[in-house]
């Protein structure tokens, strides 16, 4: 009976609707994994700290894979909801500060309060049946107004508890997540383990979704919403439902984030923060969730280095990237090359099949 | 007065009383009243436009009616939405394929037989159906690359994976040749005999002949007429609608 | 609530609608149109800003000059955007959107690079009128007539000209209207253009009321997006008539007793509801009751 249960999972896990399938994948992915893991025990801390940066970023990029790739639909709300993770968790964390178990029920609440307006404003949109392009206008119109909202709390009127909103120079002083005497700063190899393991476990959790049967599910309404309905699926429902668990991955890296960095600022939500998800979902290959997390890194990575050269092109880089992505490359880069080395080694295969065929014709052997 | 003579409701699967829909200034559904039997094979026909796929996506929630109501096992659904409909046993097959192309056709049926009718019994009718139609073969093939005949008859699974109490076919032999469609008929008979209820629509009227206990005759959004088909094909009215239209 | 306060309510409602109308028309022209978001429509607000302000301060051309060199500038990059970017995406609306919101991202990044982060805006025309003890700017008073205009214009273009009627038939129905003899090409070529002369001219008009900054579409954009989802596409001079005009009622109430960004957010909320349960805008509606009505009239 365990067996079974390992098999299915397993074949689940396995399943086609992720790119990379098979033992050499999964040889590579086990491999890359450790690789991480030992890094963090002979990185430097500088290093290591700005590796853990980038990686906080990946459940909400994989969140909007997940939305937009599987489910169809645009958001460029992922920074609204990654703010409100973090000025929740800063508010009640702030207040919680030398209560066991604070931070965790701060990042609880963090996460909940994303996924609760996520829900509220899923109710609206997707009940309503509303036509493609209303979802990332008004996703975009939460982001700006939340930037602009926040950016306007400057004052002591605006605070919960002890914790200042802080206006536009943002929530300071925000406590990391901790356990116990364990403190997960953005200086500690403690944070990176943690990170790696978060955009680990989240990775496989949705590799195993999307080819789940509530996977199916998803890619049913973005192949054919009307089909679905007509099959007995609540399609409003399950809309809302991914709609909201984007909105808690995003959550989950706000939180990581203010664990890092013990801060959070209105800018977090703005006009760019809004794009960078989607650029790095529409580079990678929005179809694919490992395209998508590898692209994210690097890209963060990217735009890290350029920061230190040339800061001010950085933005305008990822713009045209974004653009020549959507017109030469439109599933996505990381994708493309996959496809491309999938077929050649296809091709190769063939070529050495005929090849050998010939050969044996010659010999006199079929 | 239903086929077989009995006029009591509890008998009915669907009852359709005072149907109307209309699309800008046309009347596509004009106050049909209908009665469908436990067990049934029923036969929908009528000229082009007489509003038979109207009256489907009425009976499936594709379409809200201007007025009338609609009872289905003597619960109304008339305001039910599909999805809701599917979960009550009723399932359409369409009439043009909408199946998901990119997906192969196994993944189709997965998707398919998740949500089922909640009062139904598991009776593997999808897998006879399957081995009946002869498409298992071609269970890792992407959908959208079978042939024509293959797709319709991918639908007709679909719809079967829901385990309907009542299947509603629209045109299931459109673009088919005369073999597929016998073989076609032959599967709806065996069906039938099994005890699913089922409505179908058609023009094929070979097709008709094969498989028609009761036939229904919609004209201009109204019945027509109803009646066995030895007694359809006899009545003169009927022969000048259509001929009319020919 | 004297006279005097009332009259200044209404200042501020006219004051909001003009602000809406413009910024979303444009807009809403070619999502009608063309059934694609233009999300490089603040840059283009921008860009109509910036030209009118370069214009008055380097070349010290008059005012009026400079704003229609704004509307012929931006209308003209319009036409290029659609030959190059846009045409590639009619059947992919959201590519649409990511494509030129890259194209937005390009031109208010490469803004920033070029011409720094700010610049000293064109001097607001001083036409105070003093009423009661309230003082109502002219020039804003202006901007509404402007915006009444504007509507009047693209009315009298859709549904008196040729190139209009055209326009709308390939609105309703653009394979049928290329098999009548309708280049449709060239309309959507049209209509783009239009649609960014549009957003040119707001730019041009708002100039000399705020700070020119390379991000300033965005001010802008967030109240357009919320005019063109509460109006809808079906019809977009009703739909962005009827929408600015509701939703002034909102943002005028809120604003009078909060303060203009809790008018923001009341916007965004009023919008969620509306498209709740007006899925196609106002316009959409509208359209669907003019359908039930004439199915009632012919029965």
């Amino acid at each position: 009976m365990k067996t079974r249960v390992y098999l299915s999972v397993w074949r689940v896990l396995n399943g086609a609707q992720e790119l990379g399938q098979g033992p050499i994948f999964w040889t590579l992915f086990v491999l890359l994994s450790l690789a991480l893991l030992v890094y963090g025990f002979v990185g430097s801390i500088f290093s290591l700290s700005n590796l853990a940066n980038f990686f906080a970023y990946v459940p909400m990029a994989l969140g909007l894979c997940f939305l937009w790739g599987y489910s169809g639909v645009l958001s460029f709300g992922q920074a609204a909801f990654f703010g409100i993770g973090g000025y929740v968790y800063g508010l009640v964390a702030g207040n919680l500060v030398g209560t066991w178990g604070g931070t965790l029920l701060a990042a609880a609440c963090g996460i909940g309060a994303s996924m609760v307006i996520a829900a509220a404003f899923g109710y609206f949109v997707f009940y309503g049946q509303v036509s493609g392009w209303i979802i990332p206008l008004l996703t975009l119109v939460l982001s700006l107004i939340l930037e602009t909202f926040m950016g306007q709390t400057a004052g002591y009127q605006w605070r919960l508890g002890r914790v200042l909103f802080g206006g536009y120079n943002g929530m300071t002083g925000i406590p990391s997540l901790r356990i116990g005497p364990l403190e997960f700063t953005g200086a500690s190899t403690a944070f990176y383990f943690l990170v790696v393991a978060a955009i680990i476990t989240v990775y496989l959790s949705l590799r195993f979704l999307v080819n789940s049967r509530h996977g199916y599910a998803v890619i049913a309404v973005r192949e054919d919403a009307e089909r679905t309905r007509m099959l007995g699926y609540n399609v409003d429902l399950i809309q809302v439902q991914v709609f909201t668990l984007a909105a808690g991955l995003a959550g989950l890296s706000g939180v990581l984030y203010v664990s890092w960095g013990n801060y959070m600022n209105p800018s977090s939500m703005g006009l760019v923060p809004a794009t960078l998800p989607v650029i790095w979902t529409a580079v990678g290959g929005r179809h694919s969730l490992l395209a998508v997390l590898l692209s994210t890194v690097s890209l963060k990575w990217l735009a890290d280095s350029l920061a230190v050269r040339g800061g001010e092109y950085a933005f305008l880089i990822l713009g045209a990237l974004l653009l020549i992505t959507m017109l030469f490359f439109p599933s996505g880069i990381v994708v493309s090359m996959a496809q491309k080395w999938r077929s050649r080694s296809r091709q190769r295969a063939i070529a050495a099949h005929t090849e050998s065929s010939k050969d044996n014709q010659t010999r006199g052997i079929s | 007065m239903t086929p077989t003579g009995r006029t009591t409701k509890k008998q009915n699967l669907l009852q359709v009383q005072d149907l109307t829909k209309s699309f800008g200034g046309v009347r596509a559904v004009n106050h049909v009243n209908l009665v469908v039997d436990y067990g049934e094979l029923r036969c929908l026909i009528g000229p082009n436009g007489a509003g038979k796929s109207t009256l489907f996506s009425l009976l499936s929630g594709l379409q809200k009616p201007d007025a009338g109501r609609i009872f289905f096992k003597d619960k109304e659904i008339t305001s039910l939405p599909p999805f809701r409909r599917v979960r009550r046993g009723i399932c359409q097959k369409f009439q043009t394929t909408r199946i998901y192309r990119g997906l192969t056709l196994s993944e189709n049926l997965f998707i398919a037989k998740q949500v089922l009718n909640e009062s139904a019994n598991r009776n593997g009718r999808l897998s006879w159906a399957l081995k009946t139609l002869g498409i298992e073969a071609e269970a890792e093939r992407p959908a959208g690359e079978l042939p024509h005949s293959h797709q319709q008859w991918l639908e007709i699974c679909m719809a079967l994976a829901t385990e309907p109490d009542l299947l509603l076919l629209d045109e299931p032999t459109a673009g088919m040749t005369p073999e597929e469609a016998a073989l076609t008929a032959e599967f709806v008979i065996n069906l039938n005999a099994q005890g699913m209820t089922v409505i179908v629509v058609e023009h094929d009227m070979a097709f008709v002949r094969q498989i028609a206990q009761f036939v229904t005759v919609l004209h201009y959004g109204s019945i027509f007429a109803e009646g066995t088909l030895a007694q359809i094909e006899s009545n003169s009215d009927v022969r000048r609608i259509y001929l009319g239209e020919q | 609530m004297s006279p005097a306060y009332i009259v200044s309510l209404l200042y501020q409602y006219a004051d909001n609608v003009a602000f809406l109308l413009l910024a979303a028309l444009g807009l809403m022209i070619i999502l009608g149109v063309i059934d694609i978001i233009n999300l490089a429509h603040g840059e283009l607000i921008m860009m109509g800003a910036y030209i009118t302000t370069l214009a008055y301060n380097r070349a010290h051309l008059p005012l009026p000059v400079c704003m229609v060199l704004s509307v012929i500038g931006v209308g003209l990059f319009g036409m290029f955007l659609e030959r190059t970017v846009i045409r590639r995406f009619y059947n992919d609306k959201l590519g649409a959107l990511v494509a030129t919101w890259g194209v937005g991202l390009i031109l208010s990044q490469g803004n920033l690079l070029l011409l720094g982060p700010s610049m000293p805006s064109v001097p607001l025309p001083e036409w105070t009128i003093s009423y009661e003890g309230y003082s109502f700017g002219g020039y804003r008073l202006l901007l509404f007539s402007v915006a009444i205009l504007v509507v009047l214009v693209a009315w009298w273009f859709f549904y008196k000209t040729r190139l209009g009627v055209q326009t709308r038939a390939t609105m309703q129905n653009a394979k049928m209207a290329q098999s009548l003899g309708v280049d449709t090409r060239r309309i959507y070529l049209f209509t783009f253009a239009i649609g960014s002369a549009l957003a040119g001219l707001t730019g041009a008009l708002y100039a000399p009321t705020t700070t020119i900054v390379p991000l300033m579409g965005t001010t802008f954009v967030d109240v357009a997006f919320i005019t063109v989802v509460v109006g809808g596409g079906a019809n977009p001079i009703l739909g962005a008539l009827t929408s600015s005009a509701f939703l002034s009622v909102i943002s005028t109430e809120l604003s009078s007793v909060f303060g203009t960004f809790t008018g923001r957010i009341g916007l965004l909320i009023a919008a969620l509801v509306v498209i709740r349960f007006l899925p196609q805008g106002i316009s959409g509606y509208l359209r669907d009751i003019k359908r039930r009505r004439m199915a009632r009239v012919s029965t």
